[in-house]
């Protein structure tokens, strides 16, 4: 049965649920975000959850419209780790600014073509005001110049510091002070940390932390022990963002959360017992892609139902199938000398406590990336079944370390052991801890958030002015075309740029609010008071027609501090430049048109099937 | 009343119930519910037609996956009425979509108009049945002729006129989201996959062969390409350090999972101690060991290896590609000669064995085995690229079936105006034709000259609608009285301003003129013959439609209208 929803081309519904999507993450946008919870009514199970990504994920929108936002922003998700809100929250801004356009009678073929316009605006924008890395280095020599020293500010850099002297370079092009620690770095070893043309990665780093600078700072020291460790290989300065780990601890207070160069793993009560035996020797190891049972059989694997076992004498001193297959895994790994099995599946309980008995370790639902970077430092192939193991197949040298009793904090025991191999393995772990359970998946996402910011600013070697900074000058440049089109349209009479304009300045309006929402969120604004001082913003940049240059002097001097963009607090002092990621903001607000457009030009849904729906404007075929 | 209702259903339930009889509904054109049926679905196709048109999201109401999309075959196939009628149209039109690929649309718009305008003139259904088949064969002779005006000769000697092809047919799906310089590229690439697929030398007998897409998601559409040959997926980190091209290769299409699946649901009996698991992957060995002593450096298996066997085969230095999919079979086998194996149990036949090239190529985050014969090849890969999984399904659709356009010009190489100017020329062309032979036509019909011209008059107002559709922003649609071509005025661009609100007609052939003669689509005018356009060059359209595919969609509009108009009574059984 065929059921279709004709939506009013005047009050396009799928654009209004557009936009009442993105009104849910309206007070989740920017760097001061409060948590929410999301409550099943059905089951009772509520989540904490923080970033836009979650609280999409965990709406579950069934309509159509929500359907499309969540296929997009979870693609956006994957890839960048960062930017969904900013995608979701133009997407209803934009979609708003698509439903005025309509609402005025601007055709739906115009709107498209202005607003492809707008967003080409926007992006050239973007690309002419980022600020590339050769800029910052110059950037940063000017402001390290006349002030010697800049004064660090938190107890946390200073830490970052100490940290730091050790694998910083003493390079002659590095004249930023962040503190007294820095200058004074003696160690030679890692000279080649630095491009010439690279600015320093905490100074990025930091300008790119939005308000979690604690993720951040795990990020900085994760992303530089790996530079460390694959120093002699490549000189790179972009890090293998997949060799980092995250291991989750609740039970211990946030400030327990640290990076530790290996991998870190939690075991259980028996399997603590065998690694106390057999920690701090080179071991032998195997790798395992499926689960560690009896029953398992690799993917496409098709078991005859109707397998029949016809006995011709009653032996009942047989022993269970398992058991039979235990033993002879259990024989197989103790010829092979294997003291450490790595699985990416699951282990039967049965396994556990037999290999528990030999001092055999057993690790389950091991990273596939974890065995696979093991396996090529240590030699060891991956196989499938436990069975298939020979000689060749089993690696060697790996060290095996009691990390921390974690025991004392939880009722049921709890152990972490950090897996290394001696020949650097290159894998580093960032332990996320924290009291409260709930707050876990939050903080892990902070900092995935913060790794991958970091990581796209390494690779696209450029930044785009932050704080909101990037929507004004668009703004700016959507309302100077916008006021071009008015005034052509005057001179000439005809109405052709007419609608371009109004478009125009609806899309800019639609970032306006956003930084609004931004500086609202901040907690020390009102809406009325945000969009005042956009607007004394605006009129500044439109008397003094800035340049480039002008706006990079801007950003370098960061006298916006008064203005409030921010997300440092005004308590404390120092000023400090805030900057996002380009490539992943040019492709957020690519992403948040294309649904604001693909939406739009939608007009029917076809409800195929027989879910039962009465709704008023349903028609059946 | 509980405990009537109570008794009710007892009766029910101790009375044996008879089938109920079928139902049967006489002239079922004439009820109201079907006719809203028609128009609903005219309206839901009409308006995802073009490359203006409205998309339509396709779901299924219970958190299934959601198709945005404004193509044919999808919309059609989501549809399932209760009712005959539409399902017969839908069925044939479907039929239409998947022989040619192209003009579903076309034809489902036209037939529905056919059907709609045949009930508004008052005439017999046997009357307009005979008049719209004269006039179908009217219309298909004058395509055929070779001074047709809505016709253009493609010249295989620049690429030009395919390219244009290629991007009308890229352009008219929305959903695809892409800018000029997108379509542009993508346009090119289709050629450029086509041309590929062309044999060079050409034997007795001409196969084409065939292009494979895989559709690669967030990157973006300027970074499609197309390589000859096919690239498959690889497992991660493979050497080909020390293998000398071309290698030999093993193409199975059987399962070496390790499974008796082609058992299928029977019964086996074992014995106690017996293990099948370990004895088939005994035999999978031996498969291995064969292999590797007849030297092949390449297997590749349709469905699942055992992870044994591709173990052992990895570890003396076998590339191992499983899970092929059917898909990639047959260019496969015309790439490399290879014949598929469809069993374990015997030893591979030396026949069977085929060669290739192969290379690594990195592709965004993936690497990609690259498989190319020594010679030319007939086999290409074209990756498409795009930003959200909706638009790249859609852009997938559009390739497809922009390929299939391009192969239809090998059988009749030429096109016919698009934007909607074959069909106004069409109906001007009709309605002249039919008011010069109205005195030698209408009685070899059977029909009066006013039938007749009736008659005529709603089969031309059909074709005429189907341009219209073209337009959904409320703009209006025009004819000029000279070349018969269509023309689009904006809604907000007055009659006055026409000739700067559309230049170029529908096709992009005619330029707008200050004497020129309009008149709105949807009223009357004067017939006229249409002036076949006189320039010194070629003429140089820049939309342009498929001519076998619309052939063929005009052809099968007109019968499934007929035989729709021609059904007296519907019989449904109920039960």
């Amino acid at each position: 049965m065929l059921e279709g929803v004709v939506i009013n081309s005047r009050q396009h519904v799928g654009l209004q649920k557009l936009s009442a999507l993105s009104g849910r993450i309206r007070s989740s946008v920017g760097p001061f975000k409060n948590y929410k919870f999301i409550q099943d009514e059905s089951s009772g199970d509520s989540v904490l959850v923080c970033s836009c990504f979650r609280i999409i994920e965990n709406l579950e929108p069934t309509c159509a419209v929500g359907q499309l936002v969540y296929e997009t922003v979870r693609g956006h998700h994957k890839q960048y780790h960062t930017g969904s809100g900013c995608l979701l929250f133009l997407a209803g801004g934009w979609s708003r600014a698509a439903l005025d356009s309509l609402r005025r009678g601007i055709s739906v073929k115009h709107i498209i073509t202005a607003m492809s316009e707008g967003i080409d605006i926007c992006l050239d924008v973007c690309k002419k005001f980022s600020v590339s890395f050769k800029d910052l280095a110059v950037m940063e020599k000017c402001t390290a110049a006349p002030g010697g020293t800049k004064k660090a500010s938190t107890d946390a850099s200073i830490e970052m510091a100490n940290f730091h002297d050790k694998c910083l370079s003493k390079s002659g092009q590095r004249k930023v002070k962040l503190s007294r620690h820095f200058c004074e770095a003696k160690s030679d070893m890692l000279s080649t940390v630095r491009h010439p043309d690279q600015p320093d990665m905490i100074v990025i780093a930091e300008s790119l932390s939005h308000g979690c600078e604690k993720a951040m700072k795990l990020a900085v020291e994760a992303a530089q022990m790996l530079l460390k460790t694959n120093q002699q290989r490549i000189r790179d300065p972009l890090f293998d963002i997949s060799k980092m780990l995250t291991c989750l601890v609740s039970g211990l207070p946030e400030d327990y959360a640290c990076v530790v160069e290996g991998c870190i793993l939690l075991l259980s009560d028996e399997q603590a017992a065998a690694a106390h035996v057999v920690k701090q020797q080179p071991l032998k190891v195997a790798l395992i892609t499926g689960d560690l049972s009896q029953t398992y059989r690799h993917l496409g694997f098709k078991s005859l139902p109707g397998e029949q076992c016809v006995c011709e004498d009653l032996d009942l001193s047989v022993s269970s199938k398992e058991d039979e297959w235990v033993d002879k895994v259990v024989k197989l790994l103790l010829n092979l000398e294997v003291k450490l099995i790595l699985t990416a599946g699951l282990v039967s309980q049965k396994v556990i406590q037999h290999c528990c008995r030999h001092q055999i370790l057993v690790v389950e639902k091991v990273n596939s990336s974890v065995l696979k970077t093991i396996g090529s430092s240590t030699g060891a192939i991956p196989v499938n079944y436990a069975t298939q193991l020979t000689e060749s197949c089993v690696g060697d040298g790996v060290n095996v370390e009691i990390w921390r009793d974690l025991s004392s904090y939880e009722r049921k025991s709890l152990t972490a052991v950090n897996i290394s191999t001696g020949r650097s393995s290159g894998l580093v772990t960032v332990v996320v801890t924290s009291c409260v359970h709930g707050k876990l998946q939050a903080l892990e996402d902070q900092f995935w958030a913060c790794a991958y910011r970091l990581y796209h600013a390494l690779k696209d070697r450029a930044l785009l002015p932050g704080a909101g900074g990037a929507e004004l000058l668009c703004v700016h440049q959507l309302q100077k075309q916008a006021e071009h089109d008015r005034v052509k349209d005057s001179k000439t009479g005809s109405a052709a740029n007419l609608y371009r304009g109004l478009v125009l300045q609806l899309m800019a309006d639609g970032l306006i609010d956003y930084i609004a929402a931004v500086m609202v969120n901040t907690g020390r604004f009102t809406a009325a008071n945000a969009r005042t001082i956009v607007s004394k913003q605006l009129t500044e940049f439109h008397r003094d027609e800035i340049s480039t240059e002008k706006f990079l002097q801007l950003v370098s001097q960061s006298k916006r501090e008064d203005a409030g963009f921010s997300a440092v607090k005004p308590d404390e002092a120092p000023a400090l430049n805030i900057y996002d990621n380009l490539s992943v903001k040019q492709e957020a607000w690519r992403k948040a048109l294309d649904l604001v457009l693909l939406v739009l030009q939608t007009d029917a849904e076809i409800i195929t099937g027989t879910g039962q729906k009465n709704e008023g404007n349903l028609m059946l075929l | 009343m509980h405990i009537a209702s109570y008794l009710s259903s007892l009766m029910q339930m101790s009375r044996l119930v008879k089938k109920s009889p079928s139902v049967c509904t006489d002239l079922p054109l004439n009820s109201s519910d079907v006719c809203n049926k028609l128009r609903l679905m005219k309206e839901l196709l009409k308006s995802s037609y073009g490359p203006t048109a409205r998309l339509k999201q396709v779901h299924n109401n219970i958190g299934g996956a959601v198709v945005t999309t404004s193509t044919s075959s999808v919309l059609l196939q989501a549809i399932s009425s209760s009712h005959p009628i539409v399902s017969l149209i839908k069925g044939s039109i479907l039929n239409h979509v998947s022989r040619f690929s192209d003009c579903g649309l076309f034809a489902s718009v036209f037939c529905l108009s056919l059907i709609e305008e045949a009930g508004r003139c008052d005439l017999s259904q046997n009357v307009i049945i005979r008049v719209n088949k004269h006039l179908l064969s009217l219309c298909t002779a004058h395509l055929q002729q070779e001074d047709c005006g809505c016709k253009v000769q493609l010249d295989f000697c620049s690429s030009q006129s395919l390219i244009t092809l290629a991007r009308s047919v890229i352009s008219s799906k929305p959903t695809c989201v892409l800018s000029e310089p997108e379509s542009a590229h993508i346009s090119r690439l289709a050629v450029q996959a086509f041309l590929l697929t062309v044999p060079c030398n050409i034997p007795d007998k001409v196969r084409l062969g065939r292009t494979v897409t895989i559709p690669m998601e967030g990157h973006s559409v300027l970074e499609s390409a197309v390589f000859p040959g096919l690239l498959l997926d690889t497992p991660e980190n493979i050497s080909l350090g020390n293998l000398c091209s071309p290698l030999r290769m093993v193409l199975f299409s059987a399962s070496l999972a390790g499974d008796l699946s082609e058992l299928g649901d029977g019964r086996i009996e074992v014995h106690q101690g017996v293990d099948t698991d370990s004895q088939i992957v005994d035999q999978l060995l031996e498969l291995g060991k064969q292999v590797l002593k007849d030297e092949v450096k390449l297997f590749v298996c349709q469905k699942v290896i055992h992870p044994v066997l591709q173990h052992y085969l990895r570890c003396n230095g076998v590339i191992v590609i499983e899970r092929l999919g059917i898909s990639l079979m047959e260019p496969l086998i015309q790439l490399t000669g290879a014949q598929p194996v469809a069993t374990l149990h015997t030893t591979v036949p030396w026949e069977a064995y085929g060669e290739v090239h192969v290379s690594v190529r990195p592709f965004g985050s993936k690497t990609k085995l690259h498989l190319h014969p020594a010679g030319k090849t007939t086999i290409c890969t074209m990756i498409l690229c795009h930003r959200n999984e909706t638009m790249l399904s859609e852009l997938k659709l559009v390739c497809q079936k922009t390929e299939h356009v391009l192969r239809l010009t090998l059988r009749e190489p030429c096109a016919l105006l698009g934007g909607g100017c074959t069909e106004t020329h069409l109906a001007a062309y009709v309605r002249h034709q039919s008011k010069n032979d109205v005195s030698e036509s209408s009685p070899v019909l059977g029909c009066s000259q006013t039938e007749y011209l009736l008659a005529g008059e709603a089969f031309c107002r059909s074709l005429e609608s189907v341009a219209t559709s073209l337009e959904h922003d409320d703009g209006a649609s025009l004819i000029d009285l000279t070349h018969a071509h269509h023309w689009t005025l904006p809604s907000d661009a007055t009659e006055e301003h026409l000739e700067d609100a559309a230049a170029l007609c529908g096709c992009g052939v005619v330029q707008s003129c200050q004497n020129k003669k309009w008149s709105y689509l949807n009223t009357e005018y004067a017939e006229f013959s249409p002036e076949p356009l006189l320039t010194a060059s070629p003429l140089q359209p820049t939309v342009l439609d498929s001519f076998t595919a619309k052939v063929n969609a005009l052809e099968v509009a007109v019968e499934t209208a007929n035989l729709v108009l021609d059904v007296r009574y519907v019989i449904q059984d109920v039960n």
